[in-house]
């Protein structure tokens, strides 16, 4: 089907199934997912609307259930009249901490809503649909605090009811999602936002799996990275690292696979009696493996943070370097691909697959040499280190798992593949040299610094399984051995004449990103637009030359030329 | 079993060949092969399209709650446009102005039954030569849609002229969407003319200058009426741009008393030809990084994006209706006055009956030829009012003209996602 038609707009798009994860694992699918058993309960999110403050949506009127004067929320510097709020916000919290309070209107943009004689609100879900609906825009808000309870035996005649004591507060409504980065901040602690979902010894928890609902639990994970079959699993069992287990599997010890048919994993998970009494043996699962008893930090905890801003910009300029110079390796090998049509139609899907997913790590790439970028620009514009140029320079040299290996354009030969896997491998090569970076960035520099860090990390490890799983499926071609792979394209490097037309727009490719990245994240959409129209030209000309036998030459400039910065290079 | 009914996929040849399909709106590009095979009706390749088949909604008997009423708060008009189809704003009767009273209760019948948003609209007539009322209609409004927790928008469409600086305040403030009935510079607005028989766009853009230059909440396009006497597109919208007007559309005469401005059948593939002329240089001017403006294209763009899949070509009658001075509901702004279209007073309340039989008549899928064409969800059947008069004429158009947008989506969606996804005009 695939091969055949492609869909357009989203109607099409909605028709027809593509590869990769469907839809609905994503976050923003979970938008009605509201009520307990889904992945997690977003009326969660709604509690903390308002910085520095915590409700209970269960009740009419909502209650204040807490107040938390470290919410992050509350230090925002922007907008203008950020800190001043924050400020009344703070004041008030000594009186807000003594006795009961409710939330009795809120305000915005010129409409208020009294939620103490709101027609219509005979169910506590009303209020808190009406707090999702506001905007994240400035929010006035009226707390009003409850009475005690009247004394047992009134003594006559009860004197006037005081007048209620209130405080009105003004500030922004939390931004649930970062705008750049689509991360959930730091003000939700670990559990809360599925705390309202139903528990791990419940027989809902078993049976709410992704094959059935969204679900709060893990489906199929990776096993411990040392499990005791031997003192080397490596040797023993290859492929141990990269198989999948299903997470409630009854035997915690055992190593079978999962299977793809949710029925065949469940004839062999935890009964429901059985869950209501050993949901203990259930693993935690941190970076997608499960963690034995005890959690060894990774290398992130353990990097050395770098001694100065400088010198952290040195490393993301090398680090700039090297997401640049992986990416026109994994480039080439795209281009070594055949089409799908070209092979056997067995192993048409397959190449489908593995076009894809290949390419989808280098556009990742070239996502982080962005975000990279962005690193620098942002701590340049913040002062902390002098301005530079933008890092557009490809790197040398790649570490990979026996040391250092100079930069190589080659077709995706086995040897090469492997070799992509262990630069990706977690804690290997790549993700390891951001560690430092990260361990830097979580000491006084912005939250949305660290979290651009750690994001590349983290699709650092969608690498290593994307490669690990190209590298299941191609080795399970027949390839008679001393034939050429028959997804390979004969491919030779091109001159720099032959492929003039390639090279060019990769020139004009980071002419344009150079006068984007030069001033920042200011919308350019010029600049944006006509290298995206560059990138376009760049992949139809490589790919006319490997339809010919030729591979782009990327590296634009001799290894000796490129230890200095790239400069703008006049475009066509 | 493979349909090779005709109607419900279209193929769209070319170096990238694509075929859309008409139910659900779809559009998929297919390889060469598998574009010869549907060329040439092989059941197989048509049974594989048609497990991508889904069948257009039924809308069922529910009638919508009415979301947008337009007041003709003047039916008279200060200018003498040649091809006015509203009898120079008069709509065949006297000049008349509408009362407050009349207003008053038009937008209390439209916020009775609105659900979280609503819009009043003025038309005419030109709708300034009762500025008094618009003022008056908008501070009412926003009062009354407050007591009722509805947010209400305003619009108003106008030849600009009239507007004074309290207007202009009143636009900005209250964030209307300014629809300005203008063709282009002198050379194209010769049919726009006042009552000494002289041309009106200097007027209008010495009078809307300043509300260009500084919008503040409003949004204004332009709209240009193209007669046969002049089929010019490209122009326009420069000349319009150039005077500062960021949303450029232009509509076809096809009704009016005079039938030498209205378009006939050997003037359609003439207007294509401009019409693509200006999407062309509007693609190359996007391309470069430029904002969009000539919304014929980026409405089309827009619908083919999100898969507009309609079984009506407009609101009229079901989400939107237009009173006239004297109270009068009728299906739309055109049909004023006309006894058949009308769709109950501001004292009887909205006629559902009539508007659903109105609806129900009127669904692209009992029109004919509409019913076997391809393009029928995406253009819905054409104005009901004009089909009503002269008759569908220009299908043809239509559809080269959706088949171009079609082509062009491709290109767009690829190098400037961001415009078709975002809701900019």
């Amino acid at each position: 089907m695939t091969d055949r038609i492609f869909p357009r707009n989203l109607t099409a798009k909605a028709a027809i199934k593509i590869v990769g994860n469907p839809v609905t694992t994503r976050l923003e699918s979970g938008v009605g997912n509201c009520f307990p058993g889904l992945e997690f309960d977003h009326r969660n999110l709604d509690r903390r609307f308002f910085p520095g403050l915590v409700f209970n949506f269960g009740v009419i009127p909502p209650i204040l259930a807490d107040v938390d004067p470290v919410d992050p929320g509350l230090s925002a510097a922007s907008p203008e009249d950020a800190a001043q709020l924050s400020q009344a916000v703070n004041d008030a919290m000594a009186d807000l901490r003594l006795g009961g309070w409710t939330l009795s209107s809120i305000a915005q943009g010129g409409r208020t809503v009294d939620l103490t004689n709101a027609p219509n609100m005979g169910d506590p879900a009303q209020f808190w649909r009406l707090v999702r609906d506001l905007r994240p825009e400035k929010v006035t808000i009226v707390l009003t605090k409850t009475p005690p309870d009247p004394p047992v035996a009134p003594t006559p005649p009860a004197p006037p009811a005081p007048a209620p004591v209130t405080k009105t507060l003004t500030h922004y409504r939390r931004r649930y999602i970062d705008s750049d980065t689509g991360v959930i901040p730091d003000v939700f602690r670990p559990g809360e936002l599925t705390q309202s979902l139903c528990s791990p010894w419940m027989h809902d928890f078993r049976d709410c799996a992704c094959d059935y609902w969204a679900s709060n639990h893990p489906d199929i994970v990776l096993g411990e990275s040392s499990f005791p079959l031997g003192d080397n699993l490596a040797d023993l069992d290859p492929q141990a690292a990269t198989r999948p287990l299903d997470w409630l599997r009854a035997d915690r010890k055992s190593r079978v696979a999962a299977s793809p048919l949710a029925r065949a994993n469940e004839a062999l998970q935890l009964r429901h009696y059985q869950i209501n009494t050993e949901w203990r043996s259930l693993a935690f699962v941190l970076e997608g493996h499960e963690i034995g008893a005890v959690y060894a930090p990774g290398v992130e905890q353990m990097a050395a943070p770098f001694a100065s801003a400088e010198e952290l910009a040195d490393e993301l300029t090398s680090l700039c370097g090297l997401e640049h110079v992986v990416m026109l390796e994994y480039l080439y090998a795209y281009y070594s691909l055949r089409q799908p049509a070209e092979v056997t139609p067995a192993h048409a899907d397959d190449l489908t697959f593995v076009r894809h997913e290949l390419l989808a790590v280098a556009v990742s790439e070239m996502r982080h040499l962005r975000w990279a970028n962005q690193l620098l620009w942002t701590m340049a514009k913040n002062g902390m280190i002098a301005p530079r140029p933008p890092a557009l320079t490809p790197g040398l040299e790649v570490p990979t798992a026996g040391g250092v290996r100079p930069r190589a354009l080659r077709p995706l030969e086995p040897d090469v593949l492997a070799d992509f896997v262990a630069v990706e491998r977690p804690s290997g090569t790549l993700d390891g040299e951001y560690a430092r970076v990260v361990a830097t960035l979580s000491r006084d520099y912005p939250d949305t610094m660290l979290q651009l860090a750690r994001q590349i990390v983290a699709e650092g490890v969608e690498h290593f399984a994307r490669f690990s799983e190209i590298a299941r499926l191609l080795g399970s071609w027949s390839v008679a051995s001393g034939a050429p792979r028959p997804w390979l394209r004969p491919l030779k490097l091109a001159t720099k004449q032959q492929a003039s037309a390639a090279l060019d727009a990769y020139q004009a490719v980071l002419a344009h990103l150079q006068r984007a990245y030069q001033f920042g994240d200011i919308e350019d959409a010029a600049e944006i637009v006509q290298g995206r129209m560059a990138m376009m030209r760049l992949d139809e000309e490589a790919e006319k030359l490997a339809k010919a036998g030729l591979g782009t030459p990327f590296f634009l400039r001799r290894p000796e030329e490129d230890t200095r910065p790239f400069i703008g290079l006049p475009t066509a | 079993m493979a349909e090779t009914g005709a109607g419900w996929f279209h193929l769209l040849p070319g170096a990238a060949p694509s075929v859309f399909l008409t139910g659900g709106s779809m559009l998929f590009d297919v390889d060469e092969d598998f574009f010869d095979e549907l060329a040439r009706d092989e059941p197989e390749a048509i049974s594989k399209l048609a497990a991508l088949r889904v069948e257009p909604l039924d809308a069922g008997d529910a009638l919508a709650p009415v979301t947008a009423l337009s007041l003709n708060v003047a039916q008279s008009c200060n200018l003498a446009c040649a091809y006015c189809y509203a009898d120079e704003g008069r709509f065949g009767g006297s000049p008349k102005m509408m009362d407050r009273s009349v207003a008053f209760a038009a937008v209390d019948r439209l916020l009775a039954q609105a659900k979280g948003r609503a819009t009043v609209g003025f038309i005419g007539g030109e709708p300034f030569l009762n500025r008094k009322l618009i003022h008056e209609v908008v501070a009412y409004a926003k009062a009354a849609a407050a007591a009722k927790r509805v947010a209400v928008g305003f619009s108003v469409t106008t030849n600009g002229t009239l507007v004074t600086a309290d207007d202009l305040r009143l636009l900005r403030e209250d964030s209307f969407a300014v629809t300005v009935s203008i063709d282009g510079g002198p050379a194209q607005n010769r049919k726009r003319l006042d009552r000494r028989q002289a041309d009106s766009s200097a007027r209008t853009i010495a009078a809307l200058a300043p509300l260009l230059s500084q919008p503040g909440g409003a949004r204004i396009a332009a709209r240009a009426t193209i007669a046969r006497d002049d089929l010019d597109v490209v122009d326009r919208i420069e000349w319009l741009a150039a005077r500062g007007f960021t949303e450029i559309g232009v509509s076809p005469v096809r009704t009016g008393p005079r039938g030498a401005l209205r378009l006939s059948e050997s003037d359609w593939p003439k207007l294509l030809v401009q019409m693509i002329r200006a999407a062309d240089a509007e693609l190359a001017r996007v391309f470069a990084g430029a904002s969009p403006r000539f919304s014929n294209l980026w409405t089309a763009l827009r619908a083919i994006h999100r898969g507009t899949s309609r079984p009506l070509p407009c609101g009229a009658a079901s989400t939107y209706l237009s009173v006239d001075v004297d109270g009068a509901f009728s299906s739309c702004h055109r049909t004023v006055g006309d006894e058949g279209s009308r769709m109950g007073s501001v004292i009887e309340g909205f006629d559902a009956d009539r508007r659903r039989d109105f609806l129900t008549a009127r669904a692209v899928d009992r029109q004919v030829p509409c019913c076997a064409c391809w393009a029928r969800y995406l253009c819905g059947g054409g104005c009901h009012a004009e089909v009503a008069e002269s008759g569908r004429s220009g299908c043809d158009y239509i559809r080269g003209w959706l088949e171009h947008c079609l082509r062009a989506y491709r290109d767009v969606a690829t190098r400037r996602p961001e415009l078709i996804a975002r809701g900019v005009p």
